[in-house]
């Protein structure tokens, strides 16, 4: 394998690029009207626009970007996740078209892929199942055959997309009369984000976590469950912060859900990456939800407490590789690594999207910390796709130190020019409940539905003081930003002399004012 | 130069007076010594009185507002004399005028759940526009009743467009 080509775009293009490099192998990028300029464009070797900003137009095109990975030469396409990554017939298309696919057979995602033909999976392993529809509801069920599925599987039940993932697609319904419009909702994002409006219903565990084991299997039938992950922190279901290990599994009952995980994955053929999810409740006991047939948002935390890379090990066991590892280590975790999902969204606005361009962007470093982002400075964030700008991950010896390391990156981190969700993780964070590792899937909605609408990080007197003087010497010393004076022939002046002194030491432009302080 | 700059609804008097290698910094006749570093267009490093060093990140907001990053705490400031007059944009003003609802991000309206006439009660949602892949609900901030409709559904809205304004 010499050169891959990256079915995807930001932060996932950028990551598998890196791990084809380090492997010596070429990437190849593929990218929208709007992504020109975007990062996983800037880092490959090669790159080939494919179409429109949507992603119907450009990113969902199995013809161009089979075209570009042809013209290109590549031996091989990684689908990320997303977009092509869980269609069978992409896989199918890629193999036709006589390259290899990083990821299942066209035929194990079939087998596994979507949510229904998973939950079957699972029952022909054994493995308990959360109690729902078996199949898709049809699309022309009249609204009380309808409301008799939902009543004979109880209240509240979630409405899910049968090709779903990041929780788009899906919507809780407590009450039967909310249930018609939840589904057509759900219907309508499913088909918009998926192209596929197929839902079921499946009845909604009270408190259960979100607990999940990555899987690697080779193409020889060796199957490896990893430590697992917990992503019970979620809003409107999109896990929003992921942990490893989960404080509520112990040694035994980790040595189960990998059993339980590697049954599955067998029992659908699988091989390459995936990701088995459960829902682990109250007492302990825990059901099959789904089948991820793609690398997962959230890998990188595997990585961090098991020392592996997994976008490394998807090509290694593409190019037939065998997985000669010793399971024991991946069931035993070093330290503890935590996630949270940088989104381009207002917190203090109900969250709603912030597209737009970034005009400063720092990203934090140092000690056991990794920043895997798809933004720089100068970026437009579009409104075409999912707003994740970056993943943030900390590392340490413990889950506490792993806390302290994430509050730490979470100060240093400056995103400008768009609103993110930085304050609100700086909020959460703080929470009692989340150090303490109480939680379940509700527990972050409820928390914030029982919040007081106040911003989620609030300035000191002190700091607004400091913010309140920024924007006078800004108002003062920048070009162009004369509207808040009322001496604006001073700042002219101010500024001319100050451009004059930048001439004197020999410097050109703004950008090489960058470390001259402002004095006369 | 002086300033007046709202903060937290408060109008705050600034004086900035160049003094040796800074400034003279008075917000409401309290004193400051602020050595002010450029970083970058928007960014500012101050070291107020020794005791604070934040690096500090000024960007407008279409409204007129600014964001002023101070370390990692966003704070909204609003200098006196903005330019675009006294239209607020971006949820509609506080208070018993009428409430204008606006696309706060470019999108697609969805779904408009509300019609003329209507007595709505605060966060109920009113419009529901599509954006980045979700469908986001726009709520009233107060009570009140539909007084205009400028949308309809399907359509395509960019940042700032009014979708319904609320007596």
């Amino acid at each position: 394998m010499k050169k891959i080509l990256i079915a995807n775009r930001g932060e996932i293009a950028v990551r598998i690029g890196r791990a084809c490099r380090e492997m010596g192998i070429s990437p190849v990028a593929v990218y929208s009207e709007c992504d020109r300029t975007a990062l996983h464009v800037r880092l490959a070797d090669e790159a080939y626009a494919i179409g429109g900003s949507a992603p119907r137009d450009s990113y969902l095109r199995i013809d161009r970007i089979l075209e570009a990975a042809k013209k290109s030469g590549a031996d091989a396409v990684h689908p990320g996740y997303g977009f092509l990554a869980e269609q069978e017939a992409f896989a199918r298309a890629v193999r036709d078209a006589g390259l290899t696919f990083i990821g299942p057979t066209p035929e194990a995602i079939a087998g596994m892929g979507s949510k229904t033909a998973g939950r079957a999976a699972a029952v022909r392993a054994r493995v308990p199942v959360v109690p729902g529809t078996p199949d898709s509801i049809p699309a022309a069920i009249s609204d009380r055959e309808l409301e008799e599925l939902a009543r004979a599987l109880g209240y509240p039940v979630l409405v899910k997309a049968v090709s779903g993932g990041g929780g788009k697609g899906m919507r809780t319904v407590l009450n039967p009369e909310d249930l018609v419009d939840a589904v057509r909702a759900a219907r309508s994002e499913a088909d918009a984000a998926f192209g596929d409006a197929a839902v079921y219903l499946e009845r909604r565990l009270t408190r259960p976590r979100h607990i999940e084991v990555q899987v690697l299997g080779d193409q020889f039938g060796a199957v490896l469950p990893f430590v697992e992950r917990e992503c019970s922190i979620q809003r409107r279901h999109q896990k929003v912060v992921e942990e490893t290990p989960s404080v509520a599994v112990t040694p035994a009952l980790r040595r189960s859900l990998a059993a339980a995980a590697a049954a599955v994955a067998r029992a659908g053929g699988y091989t390459n990456a995936g990701t088995v999810e459960f829902l682990l409740d109250e007492d302990g006991q825990f059901f099959f939800l789904e089948m991820n047939t793609r690398l997962q948002v959230e890998h990188p935390i595997t990585e961090m407490v098991t020392g592996l890379d997994l976008v490394q090990w998807q090509i290694r066991i593409a190019r037939g590789e065998r997985l000669d590892l010793d399971p024991d280590a991946f069931l035993t975790p070093r330290g503890h690594a935590i996630e949270c999902r940088i989104y381009a969204e207002d917190p203090d606005n109900h969250f709603l999207p912030s597209p737009g361009r970034i005009v400063a962007l720092r990203a934090p470093a140092g000690p056991g910390i990794r920043d895997d982002s798809g933004a720089t400075s100068g970026l437009d964030v579009p409104i075409f796709y999912d707003p994740m700008i970056s993943k943030l991950i900390a590392w340490a010896e413990d889950r506490p130190h792993a806390i302290a390391r994430m509050r730490r990156a979470l100060g240093e981190y400056v995103v400008a020019g768009i609103k993110t969700t930085l304050p609100f993780f700086t909020w959460l964070l703080e929470q009692p409940e989340f150090a303490a590792g109480r939680f379940h899937t509700t527990f972050l909605d409820e928390l914030l539905a029982s919040r007081n609408g106040r911003p989620f990080v609030e300035p000191t007197p002190a700091v607004e003081e400091v913010a309140v003087m920024a924007a006078a010497l800004q108002a003062m010393l920048s070009p162009g930003a004369r509207a808040a004076g009322t001496a604006g022939s001073t700042v002219e002046g101010g500024m001319a002399r100050w451009k004059d002194q930048a001439r004197l030491e020999g410097l050109e432009g703004l950008e090489g004012l960058s470390r001259l302080a402002l004095r006369d | 130069m002086h300033y007046e700059i709202e903060a937290s609804g408060r109008v705050r008097h600034v004086t900035v007076t160049r003094l040796g290698g800074g400034f003279a910094v008075s917000v409401d006749g309290r004193l400051h010594q602020v050595d002010a570093a450029r970083i970058d267009a928007h960014t500012l490093s101050l070291i107020v009185d020794n005791m604070w060093q934040r690096d500090t990140v000024i960007t407008p907001e279409s409204s007129g507002r600014l964001v002023v990053l101070a370390g990692a705490v966003p704070v909204a400031v609003r200098p006196n004399g903005r330019r675009g007059g006294g239209r607020r944009q971006g949820g509609g003003a506080a208070g018993s005028g009428p409430l204008r609802i606006v696309a706060p991000m470019p999108g697609k309206v969805v779904r408009v759940l509300v019609k003329a006439g209507d007595a709505i009660r605060a966060r109920q949602p009113v419009v529901v526009v599509e954006a980045m892949k979700m469908e986001n609900e726009l709520r009233a901030d107060r009570d009140g009743t539909v007084a205009e409709i400028h949308t309809r559904e399907g359509m395509s809205v960019e940042a700032g467009a009014l979708l319904v304004v609320i007596q």
